[in-house]
Order: C-alpha cells, then sequence, then structure tokens
C-alpha cells in the first residue's frame, strides 16, 4: 500500500527552485534512498514532508490525507519522524531524558502533567542497548561523541516509533563499523517502519535501499533499484558534469 | 526516582523545617519581626513562579508584576468592602454613587481566593496565546510582557474611581477564614504564608520532575525539535505561563495581607525587575533555590537599609552586578558545580589510589 505520495512538490526561494515538480510515491515498509548532488533538494524534501519548509505547489499525502498545509507537530502526530542532518539531540539533557522525550505517542499535556519525566525513558531503554549507548544513560548529551550523538538520535526516533522515518545522512562521521551497525538496525526497522535516508555512502546505500530516487537540481533524474542507478548514463553525467 | 528529584525533595524538606520552626525560634516568636518576614516568604512564591516560566521555560516574564498586582488587588478590594458600609470611602471622594459591577462579587471571600488566582492565569494565558502561537520567543518575549505590564499598571491608575488610582486601596478589614480573623502580627499568620509557600514549592518541585517539565527543558533547548516530536509547543509555553501567573496571583494575596494595603507600585516595572533579580541571584533552575534568593535578597535589602540608609541601593547594586559576572546561574548553579567538582576530584583520587595500591 501506499503510505507517502507526493504529487508536483515544488518549493521557491526567492527566486530559486529547490525542489522543482517532485512526484514520488514510498510503500509501506520500503527503505527508499535519495541521491543526488549537493544542491539537488534532497535535504529540502525531506523539509517539506516533515513541515519544516511549506511547499509553495503540489501535495503531499500521507495514507491518503493531505499533510502539506499542516503544522510539523500535527505531522508529527501522523507518524512522521525525523532526522536531521546535523544531528539535533537535547545537549542539555542526559541521554535517558532525551529518550523520555522522543517517546511521544501521547503528547498531550495531561499526560505530561500527571507522569514523572523519566517513566518513559525506562521502558526505552532497550532501545539504548541496541545502538550500545546502555552504559551512559546518565551522561549529558552534549557530552556524547559525534558518533554517539549520531545514534542517540536514531534511538530516540525507534522510541518515537513513528511510522515513516526521514532519515538525513545518518551515518555521517560514523565509523565503518558503526554504519554496519546501523545498517543493521535500519533493516530490522524496515520490518514496521517505512524509511527515506538521504546518504552519501554508497556502500551504505546498497546495504539498505530497496529502491533509490536520485535527483538532480530540484526534480526527479533517475529511479531504480541500485543496479538500475549505477548503469544510467544520466546519472553519471549529473554527478561528474559531462 | 533520579537522584536530582531526590535531592529537590530533601532540600524542600529542609527549607519546610527551617521555615517553619527555626526562623520563628530565631525570632523569638516576635509578632512584627515574624510579619516582616512572611513578607519575604510571599515574595519568594513570585520568585518561584518566575523560575517556572524563566529558569525551565525560557520565557521571561517582566510582566509577573501585573499578575502579582492582580491577586493583591482581588484580596484588598474584599478587604475593603468588608471594611467599608456599603460603598468604599474613595468612591464617594471620586463621585461614583453605586457599587460598580467589578466590585460586587468581592463580597464572596471564596470568589476572591478563586479570583486572585485565576484572573491573572486567565490574562496570563491571554497573552500567552498571542505570543505563543505566533512562535515569538526569547528577548521579544520579555519586551512584549514588559510592555504589556506598563500599559497595564496605567490603565490601572487612571480608572481611580474603580481602584483608588496612584494611592492604592488602603484602610483595608483582617480576613477572617473559618470565623478566624487574621492578624498579620500574629504566629498562625505567619504559619499560613509558609504553609503556603511550602505547597506552592512542592508544586513547582513535581511539575520540574515531571514530563511536563522535562518536556519544558526540551522546548527551552530546541523548540522545533519538539515540534518535530509532535509536542505543540505553543499550549506547553501558555500552560507554564498560566501557573506562573496564577502562583504569582496567589503571593499578591499573601502580599495584601501582610501589608494590609494594596498599592499600584505593586504593578511597576521595577517590582518587575526586581523579581528577576530574586530569581536570577537564587538560580532560577531551580523553584527552590529561586525562594530562597527571594528571602535572601529581601533580608539584604532590609538589614542593608537599616545600617547604611544613604547608600544601600548602591551595594545592592554592586552586589547583583557581581552576582550575574561570577554565578550566572545564581547560588543553586554555584552549589551543584561545586558538587561536581568535589565528586570529580573524589573519584580521580580514588582512580589514582587504585593505580598507586594496586595490591590494596
Amino acid at each position: 500500500m501506499e503510505q507517502l505520495q507526493v504529487t508536483d512538490l515544488q518549493v521557491e526561494f526567492g527566486g530559486l527552485r529547490a525542489v522543482d515538480g517532485l512526484s514520488f510515491s514510498v510503500q509501506e515498509g520500503e527503505i527508499l534512498c535519495l541521491l543526488g548532488p549537493n544542491g539537488a533538494g534532497k535535504s529540502t524534501t525531506l523539509d517539506l514532508i516533515c513541515g519544516k519548509t511549506q511547499p509553495t505547489d503540489g501535495s503531499i499525502q500521507l495514507n491518503g490525507v493531505e499533510i502539506s498545509q499542516m503544522l510539523e507537530f500535527r505531522r508529527a502526530r501522523l507518524g512522521i519522524g525525523r532526522k536531521f542532518q546535523v544531528p539535533s539531540v537535547y545537549k542539555n539533557l542526559t541521554v535517558d531524558e532525551n529518550l523520555s522525550v522522543a517517546r511521544s505517542r501521547r503528547p498531550g499535556m495531561w499526560n505530561a502533567l500527571t507522569r514523572l519525566s523519566l517513566t518513559d525513558a525506562r521502558e526505552a531503554a532497550s532501545i539504548l542497548d541496541r545502538v550500545n549507548l546502555g552504559a551512559k544513560r546518565h551522561e549529558m548529551a552534549g557530552n556524547l561523541s559525534h558518533g554517539e550523538t549520531q545514534w542517540l538520535e536514531i534511538a530516540m526516533l525507534i522510541a518515537q516509533d513513528s511510522k515513516l522515518i526521514l532519515m538525513d545522512e545518518p551515518t555521517a562521521g560514523m565509523t565503518i563499523q558503526e554504519t554496519e551497525r546501523t545498517a543493521e538496525i535500519f533493516r530490522s526497522l524496515s520490518d514496521n517502519h517505512t524509511l527515506i535516508v538521504v546518504e552519501h555512502d554508497m556502500s551504505f546505500v546498497r546495504t539498505v535501499a530497496d529502491r533509490i530516487i536520485v535527483m538532480n537540481r530540484g526534480a526527479m533524474l533517475a529511479e531504480g533499484t541500485i543496479e538500475e542507478i549505477e548503469a544510467n548514463e544520466d546519472v553519471k553525467t549529473a554527478y561528474l558534469g559531462h | 526516582m533520579s537522584s536530582k528529584f531526590q535531592y529537590d525533595l530533601v532540600a524542600l524538606v529542609i527549607f519546610a523545617l527551617v521555615v517553619a520552626f527555626g526562623v520563628p525560634a530565631v525570632m523569638n516568636y516576635d509578632g512584627f519581626e515574624l510579619n516582616t518576614f512572611a513578607r519575604y516568604l510571599a515574595l519568594a512564591i513570585v520568585s518561584m513562579a518566575l523560575s517556572l516560566s524563566w529558569g525551565t521555560a525560557g520565557l521571561l516574564n517582566l510582566g509577573q508584576a501585573a499578575t502579582f498586582g492582580m491577586g493583591s488587588y482581588a484580596m484588598a478590594m474584599h478587604l475593603k468592602l468588608r471594611a467599608s458600609d456599603g460603598l468604599p470611602d474613595f468612591m464617594g471622594w471620586n463621585n461614583v454613587e453605586t457599587l460598580p459591577w467589578l466590585w460586587v462579587p468581592f463580597e464572596s471571600l471564596t470568589f476572591t481566593l478563586l479570583a486572585g488566582l485565576l484572573v491573572p492565569a486567565f490574562i496570563g494565558g491571554l497573552i500567552a496565546i498571542f505570543m505563543f502561537r505566533a512562535r515569538i520567543a526569547g528577548v521579544f518575549v520579555a519586551i512584549i510582557t514588559l510592555a504589556f505590564l506598563v500599559a497595564f499598571q496605567l490603565l490601572f491608575i487612571n480608572q481611580q474611581g474603580l481602584t483608588g488610582g496612584q494611592n492604592g486601596l488602603t484602610g483595608l478589614a483582617q480576613m477572617s477564614l473559618f470565623g478566624w480573623t487574621v492578624d498579620p502580627y500574629s504566629m498562625g499568620f505567619y504559619n499560613l504564608v509558609a504553609g503556603c509557600l511550602v505547597v506552592a514549592l512542592a508544586f513547582g518541585v513535581y511539575l520540574t520532575h515531571s514530563k511536563f517539565g522535562l518536556i519544558l527543558r526540551a522546548i527551552r533547548e530546541d523548540a522545533d525539535r519538539a515540534r518535530f516530536f509532535g509536542y505543540n509547543v505553543a499550549s506547553y509555553q501558555t500552560l507554564v505561563f498560566c501557573i506562573s501567573a496564577a502562583l504569582a496571583g496567589w503571593a499578591g494575596m499573601l502580599y495584601t495581607l501582610v501589608l494590609e494595603f494594596a498599592s499600584p507600585t505593586y504593578m511597576s516595572v521595577s517590582f518587575s525587575l526586581a523579581i528577576v533579580i530574586w530569581c536570577a541571584v537564587g538560580g532560577r533552575e531551580s523553584v527552590i533555590a529561586a525562594a530562597f534568593g527571594a528571602i535572601v535578597v529581601n533580608m539584604l535589602e532590609g538589614r542593608l537599609s537599616d545600617v547604611f540608609v544613604e547608600g544601600w541601593h548602591l551595594i545592592l547594586g554592586v552586589i547583583f552586578v557581581l552576582v550575574v559576572m561570577f554565578m550566572p546561574r545564581g547560588i543553586y548553579g554555584l552549589l551543584s558545580d561545586s558538587v561536581r567538582k568535589i565528586r570529580r576530584i573524589r573519584r580521580t583520587r580514588d582512580q589514582r589510589g587504585v593505580e598507586t595500591f594496586p595490591n590494596t
């Protein structure tokens, strides 16, 4: 079943069309990778889906519901989670507290008022073991290394448990082993989540992607499996510039 | 239960014991001294109220004095009606013939107590909705609340027939609560104010350690990130503003009882800034520290103005400058930093001990 349907999406920033007439759809349980040279509009596409940026034209439908004009917290409640390119965790909160904030299945105030701050984090403790942060539960997130911060944000998205997760360069700054571990986590996530991943690491893309969309200048250049993309002449031209 | 929560509970118990038993003993149960200290305790409530919105949620509310004044006037209106036969005296001087409709419900003590909490909460909430739905943050919150405070005080003073204008409301009766006439110079009254403060602090400690408090801290750090987790940031900010305003109103009601009059100076900019200073000196991250800051600064003010009749403002000013420069997180920050430092020194010493004597 189609979970996300993007049609003729367009956004303009002062005359520059960052995304120009983009259409694609994502199936439930799929891992879709967005590739493309710098400035192709990959991150902007994620911004448009999660509500950080408002589109100038076009439609975004999540399970048949039009979401392109919704506020971001409403989209999050409908099941869209986002990991940012620059890892954004709460540096002044502990790892546990970060997880507790992320675990937001009931984001209303009454629920928040009647619970202690860490009740939810404890429930989510097994997630921390999954990303090897179990020993750092009481550490301030600001004291984590870059790779650990990346994983904390991934852990937060697992805790948030969104149906559709948007990942912007999740393996940037990770070692090879960490990247492999991340790929494993992504594969197991895809059992009951849909993922859209922006990534430059081709070996990572090769391991996780079910399908790939290559973007260039805000539009779709090619779509297909990894083999089809690697054989595509247009893609080679776009990347190598001739 | 986190260790921080345990520390806060211990601090709360110690604070409550000192305020309830220690202070009256030191004051020799002297009525005048107790009244003076009860005044500090009432101000401690408004300071802890500010620490909820400023310290926890990062919203610097410079209009706190307005909500404090609303509570103060609600109580004063009730006591004024009780003190006068029919029309309050100042209304006669202003050619007001009949009791204005706004005053009528204040005949009832129950209404007065509710209004003292809910009117500030409602008005605070109204401003908050406009600000936070428009995603106004940072210094602009301070500017808007300050502007509101100035406008509100001006309006209040201009409605002389209704509010007593510049003179405020004086010649008040004493409140009677369940048949008990509240004498502001009695031990019973001191206990009432101290009890109110402890209850307010317990509420504040719970709030800061609830998930609500955690989300507010998350919003303070990165509001957008919280939105992408599905939290309605504006409604969280609005609610904390309402709670803070209601607590300020509560403090205002007690303040009127202590001083036995209400004055428009309670809604002045300088009073609002003073609240910020108490909160900053104590430490805005902790409600208990903020309350402590209010008591310390006010005591200092009292003592300094006794000794240095001329220059005490200057001395106080220098102290504030020093606090901001050398302890930006207040007394609380100083304490928590030193606890952390001692722990780290102890840990490294333990480790070194293991290295030097591996066999012991």
